[in-house]
């Protein structure tokens, strides 16, 4: 049985499997996030004996206790119990998709529950920080992201695919994460306060445009990973997009493919 | 108008910027951004203001008729109560 110990935006889980395999592959996913100390979460991963039934889509839905979810997907079924804070998930593998395929996705649908009592959202943008200060540039794909990431290389990338941003007593703060988009590469294992949040319009020339909250919670909650439908945790989820744009000043950001977008991001 | 009392449905999640409320329908996972008059009306919806109340706060607060405040009632209430978001009722209403 190997145990390894990941920490992704400050919640830490302990990830056990009896698969030397997956293991492996855990290890290899998130080795720029493996971390020590006590664990906030606990996560099984296991392979199936048999067959199991496949879905196509992915469902989240409550399992009959307040707290826990079951998780579905074609490649991969279990359970998050944000209560217990544990989780487990079994790879079915049913289409040949590969374990770290699945462990990624399941991960990413583990933290958008996870983060709601943390108060944190996964939102599909790219996130990078330069001097110190974290810039999240959200949008769907084809948007950009992976784009301005590219042209950032003074930058330290977050993330180009999936950011994490939690709200604290302070303010937000933007968190690296291990979900890999079009540049396949990780982020950093780094938090930053994050003073901006752009919205991705390609265009012939760089502009900024300020967004009144509301208009900017309309734009955020779109690019809001969340899978559940149940009213409570999605309000929650709706209270959490509310509260960042009320603490984060919030742009239409019109670029072309250069550089020069950070011109116009610093100097407002 | 008929005298009637608005329940905001407990589903929905709302938040109100610069005088216009924005509500998201979980079950639709649809926003809804409403105008200074809907916001008033929205706020009121506590099951226990009567919509003649209502109507009389609109005319106060945005120098309309009774008329056109009363036809702004009713096609808010239409319009929000058919998308679930808004119970009415002939009795006041204890909060759930």
């Amino acid at each position: 049985m190997a145990e390894l110990s990941i920490g992704i935006a400050g919640l830490r889980a302990a990830v056990i499997t009896p698969d030397a395999k997956v293991a492996g592959v855990v290890r290899d996913r998130f080795k720029g996030f493996a971390s020590s100390g006590p664990a906030d979460w606990r996560i099984e991963i296991s392979l199936p004996s048999e067959s199991v039934p496949s879905y196509e889509d992915v469902v989240v839905k409550r399992d009959g206790v307040p707290a826990r979810f079951s998780v579905k997907r074609h490649d991969f079924t279990g359970t998050v119990d944000v209560g217990e804070r544990t989780a487990d998930v079994m790879l079915t593998n049913a289409h040949d998709i590969s374990e770290e395929v699945s462990l990624e996705s399941f991960w990413r649908i583990l933290y958008s529950l996870a983060l709601v009592e943390a108060h944190g959202l996964v939102v599909h943008a790219a996130s990078l920080v330069r001097n110190g200060k974290a810039y999240l540039f959200a949008g769907p794909s084809g948007s950009g992201k992976t784009t301005l990431a590219r042209l950032s290389s003074d930058a330290t990338l977050l993330s180009d695919e999936l950011s994490i941003v939690r709200i604290g007593e302070r303010g937000a703060t933007c968190y690296g994460t291990p979900f890999r988009g079009e540049l396949a590469l990780a982020g950093e294992d780094r938090a930053a306060p994050l003073v901006g949040i752009y919205f991705l319009r390609h265009g012939d020339r760089h502009a900024v445009e300020a967004l009144r909250a509301g208009q900017a919670l309309a734009r955020l909650l779109p690019n809001v990973l969340f899978f559940a439908r149940e009213a409570d945790v999605t309000a929650a989820v709706f209270r959490i997009a509310a509260d960042l744009v009320e603490a984060v000043p919030c742009f239409e950001l019109s670029f072309r493919p250069d550089p020069g977008f950070w011109e116009v991001i610093v100097n407002g | 108008m008929a005298e009637a009392y608005l329940t905001q449905s407990p589903r929905t999640a709302w938040r109100v910027y610069d005088g216009e409320a924005v509500i998201l329908c979980p079950d639709s996972s649809t926003l809804n951004t409403l105008n200074p008059v809907g916001t008033l009306i929205w706020e009121s919806a506590d099951g226990k203001t009567p919509t003649s109340a209502i109507v009389a706060r609109i005319c106060e607060e945005f120098d309309v008729d009774p008329e056109q405040a009363e036809r702004d009632t009713t096609d808010f209430i239409a319009k929000l109560s058919g998308r679930g978001l808004l119970s009415v009722a002939e009795t006041i209403q204890q909060a759930p």
